[in-house]
């Protein structure tokens, strides 16, 4: 009974995406590109998303499938640089039926809200996402001032 | 127990049926040899246990669910929380019992190994 419910849900699960989609049309106007181009994605890629507290930025990019040594991050001051490259992992010797992957070459800037101390940034990957951790320059911090 | 408790929890058990997800297809690459066909996908951010790949009648049907932590603010967010989804016909000839599926820096490979009578075989012409 409940299996058949299961199907019959996704059965409906077009009209279910039609249904969010308009239902998120405020909140997604104005956002940045998400996964409304399903077949750009490579283009774009990687996709990247910054978030912050008080101290720090960190920065998460998407980066299936490439090891670390393929991955540059360069920063100066303000301005963020992520490249890199991702080699065709494709076996020898095998008929290719489906290629939506890809080995591209990628580059990606932005400019950070405000200056980060390049020499505290931490990096790591893991499952195929780069982490970055930007702790903010001691100019650019949050003060607190206090009124005497 | 009654019926309405039931269902809750299975909803809460079923890894495909995770509500409030976007539910993207990953982009993915076959290969096929004589022996085997392989078939990659892009997945990052999902770990071993989101994972799930089933064969059944003749579909596969992969599902991997994204949990992205951060207790930051967003401030620009181009992906989040997803649920990887996507199925495909498999031939009859792929021997189900001997599928391995591997994940890697976000990369599902599977290898799907042909069963023997379907692998290509030449046939030898005798002289009479």
């Amino acid at each position: 009974m409940f299996r058949r419910l299961g199907d019959m849900d996704s059965l409906f699960g077009n009209i279910n995406l039609l249904r969010d989609r308009l239902n998120s049309l405020y909140s997604d106007y104005d956002r940045p590109l998400a996964y409304d181009d399903i077949w750009g994605t490579e283009e774009s890629m990687p996709r990247i998303s910054l978030y912050e507290d008080g101290n720090n930025f960190e920065i998460m990019a998407e980066v299936p499938g490439l090891p670390k040594e393929d991955i540059h991050v360069k920063i100066q001051g303000n301005y963020l640089e992520i490249s890199g490259t991702r080699k065709s992992d494709a076996p020898k010797g095998y008929r290719i039926l489906k290629s939506e992957r890809g080995s591209v070459s990628f580059s990606r800037s932005m400019t950070l809200p405000a200056d980060v101390d390049s020499s505290k940034v931490s990096a790591s990957l893991k499952n195929g996402i780069l982490y970055l951790t930007l702790p903010r320059a001691e100019s650019s911090k949050v003060k607190t001032i206090t009124v005497n | 127990m009654d019926k309405k408790n039931e269902i809750v929890k299975s909803e809460g058990k079923n890894i495909e049926k995770a509500r409030g997800l976007q539910e993207v297809a990953p982009a993915v690459d076959i290969f096929e040899s004589e022996n085997e066909i392989m078939l990659y996908a892009d997945m990052p951010g999902v770990v071993k246990e989101n994972l799930s790949v089933n064969i059944d009648k003749g579909i596969l049907s992969l599902s991997g669910v994204r949990k992205l932590q951060t207790k930051k603010t967003a401030t620009w967010e181009e992906f989040g929380n997803v649920n990887y989804v996507r199925s495909f016909s498999v031939p009859p000839t792929i021997d189900v019992g001997r599928v391995e599926a591997e994940l890697k820096d976000g990369v599902l490979r599977l290898h799907m190994t042909k069963s023997e009578q379907a692998k290509p075989k030449k046939i030898e012409i005798k002289t009479a």
